[in-house]
């Protein structure tokens, strides 16, 4: 019965509607497959490779792995980012709720000028945002020699520290979690919390038991878009975060560099993209849709 | 008189320079089912929303159970309230949404439990503990709406146009349906709406609105038969209105002009010789019958025209005369035993008691 329905399905690609619907899904398809599916495979590839020289060599072993697993540098660099990435996203989290709110519930006319300036800051590019932290949080920079002329110690922990780097990185990425709980705010019904007050809910209460699971979705996305770009990060910590704050991706990005070590950093970018992929499905399997209010036709 | 459960005193609030609710003083006692009725921005809803707490009144005092709520938050006031729109919470199912108001005040399980039994055997809506609103029908989510306004059994229960967005079998189902849950349940219900069949059928007692204020406050038998004012008259039941002139005065009645026609009619409550006046007179109160002689004209007033056409409406029939001067009136009856057809030539006829006379 399944088989006979596949053999079906497969027929119906033949399918004049579906002709039409190939030619206009193909580009995109190819694209991608291009774009991400080769360089990815490639990766995959050279994991298994070996280096020498600056060369790459095709004899097939785990060495890299190996290294990757059992070396504690490469361990600590992990957890490192993986720390920095959790508590970067709480940090933004906690900052984007309350200015999503703001803006959805009381932004007015303004709501959608508030949220495009959100991308104020990529007006400029990365390197300079960060070497504008960098001209704040110095020992020379604003905040510093501040507290300087008024006679005080200077803060060193905003000095080319790993704190620093993690409020860098939240600098950076809070954009992106506000855009989506924003989006996901402005459709969600705030009348439910009248009807949450008159059932006897305190504002507290109705928040808990009605914002918050409503805008799980929206929430969960904002979360995702600053943890996955953030366990790989490498420049931030690199400009702001001194020698204590050496992240994974900044040791990747020295495998295709200074050291050569291509096969090495390979192994290290398909390490990444596994941990990535895992942090993906543990979000997604945060997500049960009817309880985050879905209301669309679910497939059986 | 007992203690009212609900009273308004001299409620005002204004948007800007509208005033949705200007000095509204009210009492609704235990058991009753109050109607507001009026016209889409008459003020009935923000009314209802400064009973619940949802608006603070500019002025004014709103007191529910005899203790003062004007200031506090709906969460205090310990009331029910239904939805023109449902606002089930999408992510809750039927039990947990009907539930919801004993969880916040923190009732044990076991006594949740037993309460949700009452309220979906008296919803009628066993079975569906499960179901996620939107797998749930525009009756049923009315029903888990209403089963949530009432399970805690609250002081007040205030729905806003609460069957507006079902389809007319269901909505005179509904009607009967919450009229019995009141009757049985005893709590007040204050009921906003502008469909006046609906206010008709279900409350003990209307308040017509309009522009903020209540045009009249009354027995729903009284709205209909005496309105007060010219609004009510148009505005409650089907009637046809003629403007006319006061001529005299003659004890109950007085003698108007309309259109050269002079008819008896009820006396209006102020109105001196010669002003215009409004005459309303609902289709029901009309006879229209084949040309006949013999009326006393102190006893019934006639015009006589030409039927035009019969609407059959199953249980009635309005009849709709064109006088001589081409004006039609309406007249509503047994929709058979009067063997008329159309360009039949009537006399429409009413008894001099009947209708109601405003100064406009």
């Amino acid at each position: 019965m399944s088989g006979l329905k596949q053999r079906r399905r497969w027929l119906d690609l033949t399918h004049r509607g579906n002709v039409r619907f190939a030619l206009l899904a193909g580009p995109g398809a190819v694209f991608i497959l291009i774009a991400l599916l080769f360089p990815l495979l490639s990766i995959v590839v050279f994991s298994f490779w070996r280096t020498e020289s600056y060369e790459l060599y095709a004899d097939w072993n785990l060495n890299n792995y190996r290294l990757l697993l059992g070396e504690p540098a490469y361990r600590i660099f992990f957890s490192r980012s993986l720390i920095t990435a959790a508590l970067v996203s709480v940090g933004c989290l906690l900052l984007a709720w309350p200015a999503a709110y703001f803006i959805a519930k009381h932004g007015g006319r303004y709501r959608l000028l508030l949220v495009l300036l959100l991308a104020a800051p990529f007006f400029t590019g990365v390197i300079l945002r960060i070497t504008g932290l960098q001209g704040l949080f110095g020992p020379i920079g604003v905040i510093n020699m501040g507290l300087g002329i008024l006679g005080m110690n200077p803060v060193e922990a905003l000095m080319y520290t790993p704190f620093a780097a993690g409020i860098g990185l939240v600098y950076l990425y809070v954009p992106f979690i506000v855009t989506a709980i924003y989006l996901s705010l402005v459709n969600f019904n705030f009348e439910l919390l009248e009807v949450a007050k008159i059932n006897g809910a305190r504002p507290w209460r109705a928040f808990i038991e009605i914002t918050w699971p409503l805008n799980w979705i929206g929430t969960v996305i904002g979360l995702v878009l600053v943890f996955i770009p953030c366990l790989a990060s490498a420049v931030t910590q690199r400009f702001l975060g001194g020698t204590q704050a050496t992240s994974f991706g900044m040791s990747l990005s020295l495998q295709f560099g200074e050291t050569g070590t291509w096969a090495l950093g390979s192994a290290m970018g398909v390490f990444l993209f596994v941990s990535s992929l895992l942090a993906i499905l543990a979000a997604g399997r945060s997500i049960d849709l009817k309880r985050g209010g879905f209301t669309g036709r679910l497939q059986e | 008189m007992p203690d009212p459960v609900l009273k308004l005193q001299a409620i005002v609030k204004r948007f800007g320079n509208v005033t949705a609710v200007d000095r509204v003083d009210l009492a609704i006692e235990r058991g009753e089912f109050f109607a507001l009725l009026g016209p889409s921005g008459s003020g009935k809803t923000t009314l209802l929303r400064i009973i619940a707490g949802l608006e603070r009144p500019d002025e004014g005092r709103v007191e529910i159970g005899g203790r003062e709520v004007t200031r506090l938050p709906p969460y205090a006031r310990h009331i029910g309230m239904v939805f023109q729109n449902f606002l089930l919470f999408p992510h809750k199912t039927a039990a947990e949404n009907i539930v919801f108001p004993l969880r916040m005040q923190r009732l044990s399980r076991a006594d949740r439990d037993q309460r949700l039994a009452w309220a979906m055997r008296l919803m009628r809506l066993e079975g569906l503990e499960g179901r996620y609103p939107n797998e749930l029908s525009g009756g049923q989510q009315q029903r888990v709406a209403l089963a949530r306004g009432l399970i805690s059994r609250p002081a007040l229960l205030l729905l806003d146009e609460p069957l507006a967005n079902l389809d007319r079998e269901l909505r005179s189902e509904m009607e009967v349906e919450i009229r019995r849950y009141q009757k049985e349940l005893e709590i007040p219900f204050v009921y906003v709406t502008h469909n006046q069949e609906e206010a008709l059928t279900m409350s003990d007692r209307i308040a017509v609105m309009r522009n903020g204020q209540f045009e009249q406050v009354g027995a729903k038998t009284e709205i209909y038969t005496s309105p007060a004012t010219a609004f009510v008259a148009g505005f409650v039941g089907h009637a046809n209105r003629f403007e006319a002139r006061l001529v005299e005065l003659a004890g109950d009645c007085a003698r108007i002009e309309w259109k050269g026609n002079s008819m008896l009619v009820p006396r209006p409550r102020d109105a001196d010789p010669g002003a215009p006046i409004q005459f309303s007179i609902k289709y029901e109160d009309l006879e229209v019958a084949r040309a006949v002689n013999g009326f006393d004209p102190a006893r019934r007033n006639w015009l006589s025209g030409r039927l035009r056409d019969v609407i059959f409406k199953g249980q009635t029939a309005n009849y709709i005369v064109v006088l001589e001067d081409g004006s039609d009136i309406v007249v509503s009856g047994a929709p058979h035993g009067l063997d008329l057809r159309p360009s039949d030539a009537v006399v429409v006829h009413w008894p001099v008691t009947r209708g109601a006379c405003f100064r406009i």
